[in-house]
């Protein structure tokens, strides 16, 4: 009995203890990672991820993957790119339709889906790769050096926080309250759990997929926004691998892959600190280079593998 | 027997290119930046240089696979049923290519990569940029300035992909030379895997880390718009000259570092040389026409890049950054 509440309470908190050990140990080797200034440029860096895990972390919830997010983003910075510096378009305007972009990927992604019945898994490789095609089509494979203003609100700070935190924080909160506090968030949990006994219940799985979807596009464009706005650029590698990332952050977090489980604001934060709590420590350490890759899989084995102690035996990915 | 047909059809045609000495075919992978048009331009402009200097007349036919390897394949074997004395391509990929130059070689006709070498079959010859010369030479000229400037030269070290030979390359490089020269050390190393979002965060990190740091080698300057969103959130972007000035040295010299080098905030550069490659490259394609042994080292014949700095940038001859911009 004792063995087996250690071995709950090891599932259950054993990420939290991982990042407190992390930054235990980090501290340990270079006292300057716990300073202030770090710890706000740490958070700095994990914006757009956050945003973006916090968009795969719903379609996770309905227990289905979105692994075009890395794409989206992409596609949609290219076209705000080209808008702002080829037709002078102002930044603001610009970002609107970078998200609008996102909206359009995110509904032909649901579509795909729910109408043409494509497993989430395949219809989301196909339009990786696809969506990726189309922002090298749109930027002709070349850097697009956004304007000055744009790189300004990447590094725009209020107080002593940059403004971009805030924003992610709040779009964090959003999507949580989403979850828990609406029927759409209900829905989706319901769905994720059995998809079959949500349709019998009379749940409107279709269109809450599809709606799904379309949230995961709008904020993975908006975690692009973020991205370009922080390195003033758009390049060939925007969004490359964060859809990786993304469905790991959601993992970590302790979101099960199978749907209908977890707690999209410590999730996606949990997850998100544990991976740049691991790249901004190796680099206060002076880590060999090649550690990064390494411990990250690490990481994302060692979640896997206890989300796989946690679900129970025969459930399968829808 | 494709190659049969292939080398039959070579053979009967090889009159109509045969109006000029030396007729090379030369297959794009694609052609949608300054940078292949700069190469180009370099490429006819120093055949007809030493060309006249070798008494060989060059000329060029050119085709375009628009990143589509099996259109390279049959643009490769549109060439040689033209009867081209030589085959050339940058291929778009390093695996497929190989079927163009088995084809090449059963044609009889010499193949020589450009710019992406192949993976699994060795062609005729291959012309390329060395990206360890590069590193070498701008991490001397950096210790050069630093040494004069009376700066002790503590670096930050933005790497490429460790999985892509060329940054594997700069790194051994600029390694190599700070570990000879009392000028510059580096303080520390930061992975960026060619992702800018890396350089940015990766930089800030490691200004945090080692606030002492004053340099930093930065292996290509395409994400240098990162490298100046990082430096800014430090307070550290200021042009040479001013107090709180962070030298830099960068590989590439793209066009987007251009103007940055142009207004002082990088110290120096070795180029990625559009001219020097298509230098090389004509010399590589005389000496196979003459039946000489063109000289290649076991990683082909790699032209060197050049040192710039912001007194050098207006007056570096042939330089397609600033020109193709």
């Amino acid at each position: 009995m004792g063995g087996a509440t250690l071995g709950r309470l090891i599932l259950t908190f054993g990420f939290p203890l991982v990042l407190v050990a992390l930054v235990a140990g980090f501290t340990a080797a270079s006292p300057g990672f716990i300073s202030p200034d770090n710890l706000v440029g740490l958070l700095h860096a994990m914006v757009p991820i956050t945003v973006i895990a916090c968009g795969m972390a719903i379609v996770v919830m309905m227990g289905k993957l979105d692994i075009s997010v890395g794409s989206t983003a992409f596609v949609s910075m290219a076209a705000a790119g080209v808008l702002m510096t080829d037709y002078g378009w102002p930044v603001f305007p610009a970002c609107l339709v970078a998200i609008a972009v996102g909206a359009v990927l995110g509904a032909f992604n649901g579509f795909v889906v729910v109408v043409l019945k494509v497993n989430a898994l395949i219809a989301t490789l196909g339009s990786m790769i696809a969506f990726r095609g189309l922002a090298l089509q749109i930027t002709n494979s070349q850097v697009i050096v956004l304007p000055d203003e744009m790189r300004g609100f990447g590094n725009l700070m209020v107080g002593p926080v940059f403004a971009d935190i805030l924003f992610a924080f709040a779009i964090l909160i959003a999507i949580h309250i989403l979850h828990r506090d609406t029927v759409f968030g209900r829905n989706a949990t319901a769905i994720g759990n059995d998809e079959g006994t949500a349709r019998r219940l009379g749940i409107p799985v279709d269109r809450t997929v599809f709606l799904g979807f379309v949230l995961a596009g709008v904020l993975a464009a908006i975690g692009g926004v973020f991205a370009a706005a922080q390195v003033g650029s758009v390049t060939t590698f925007l969004g490359r691998g964060l859809e990786f990332t993304a469905v790991a952050v959601v993992v970590v977090g302790g979101i099960s892959l199978f749907g209908g489980r977890g707690n999209v604001f410590w999730g996606v934060l949990l997850g998100a600190l544990t991976f740049e709590v691991i790249r901004s420590g190796l680099n206060h350490v002076g880590a060999n280079p090649y550690l990064y890759e390494l411990i990250g899989g690490a990481v994302i084995f060692v979640a896997m593998w206890a989300a796989a102690l946690k679900t129970p035996k025969g459930q399968a990915h829808g | 027997m494709k190659r049969f047909v292939i080398a039959v059809a070579a053979t009967a045609l090889a009159g109509s290119a045969a109006a000029a000495d030396l007729t090379v075919g030369f297959s794009w992978n694609s052609k949608t930046q300054p940078l292949e048009q700069a190469w180009e331009d370099y490429m006819i402009a120093e055949a007809e240089r030493q060309g006249a200097e070798a008494g060989v007349d060059i000329e060029f036919i050119f085709n375009v696979a628009d990143a589509d390897p099996s259109r390279q394949q049959s643009n490769v074997e549109d060439l040689l049923t033209r009867g081209v004395g030589i085959v050339a391509a940058r291929a778009e990929d390093a695996g497929a290519i190989g079927a163009s130059i088995r084809a090449a070689r059963g044609a009889g006709v010499p193949f020589v990569t450009f710019d992406r070498a192949a993976e699994n079959v060795s062609p005729t010859a291959h012309v390329g940029g060395d990206s360890y010369d590069q590193a070498i030479t701008t991490a001397e000229a950096f210790a050069d300035l630093l040494g004069a400037e009376g700066v002790e030269g503590k670096c930050i070290e933005l790497q490429g992909a460790l999985t892509d030979i060329n940054a594997v390359n700069r790194s051994k490089g600029w390694n190599e030379v700070d570990a000879r020269r009392d000028e510059i050390s580096t303080i520390a190393q930061v992975p960026t895997e060619w992702n800018p979002e890396l350089f940015r965060s990766g930089l800030a990190n490691a200004l945090r880390a080692n606030p002492e740091a004053n340099c930093a080698f930065v292996a290509s300057d395409f994400a240098i718009t990162a490298v100046q969103s990082a430096l800014e959130e430090a307070g550290r972007w200021a042009p040479a000259g001013e107090p709180d000035h962070f030298w830099l040295a960068t590989q590439d010299l793209l066009p987007g570092a251009v103007p940055l080098m142009e207004e002082g905030y990088i110290d120096v550069a070795t180029t990625y040389d559009a001219f020097k490659h298509s230098e090389e490259f004509v010399r590589v394609l005389i000496a196979l026409h003459k039946g000489e042994d063109p000289g290649c080292g076991p990683d082909g014949c790699l032209a060197k890049g050049r040192v710039v700095t912001p007194d050098t940038l207006a007056t570096t001859e042939n330089l397609w950054s600033r020109t193709y911009r």
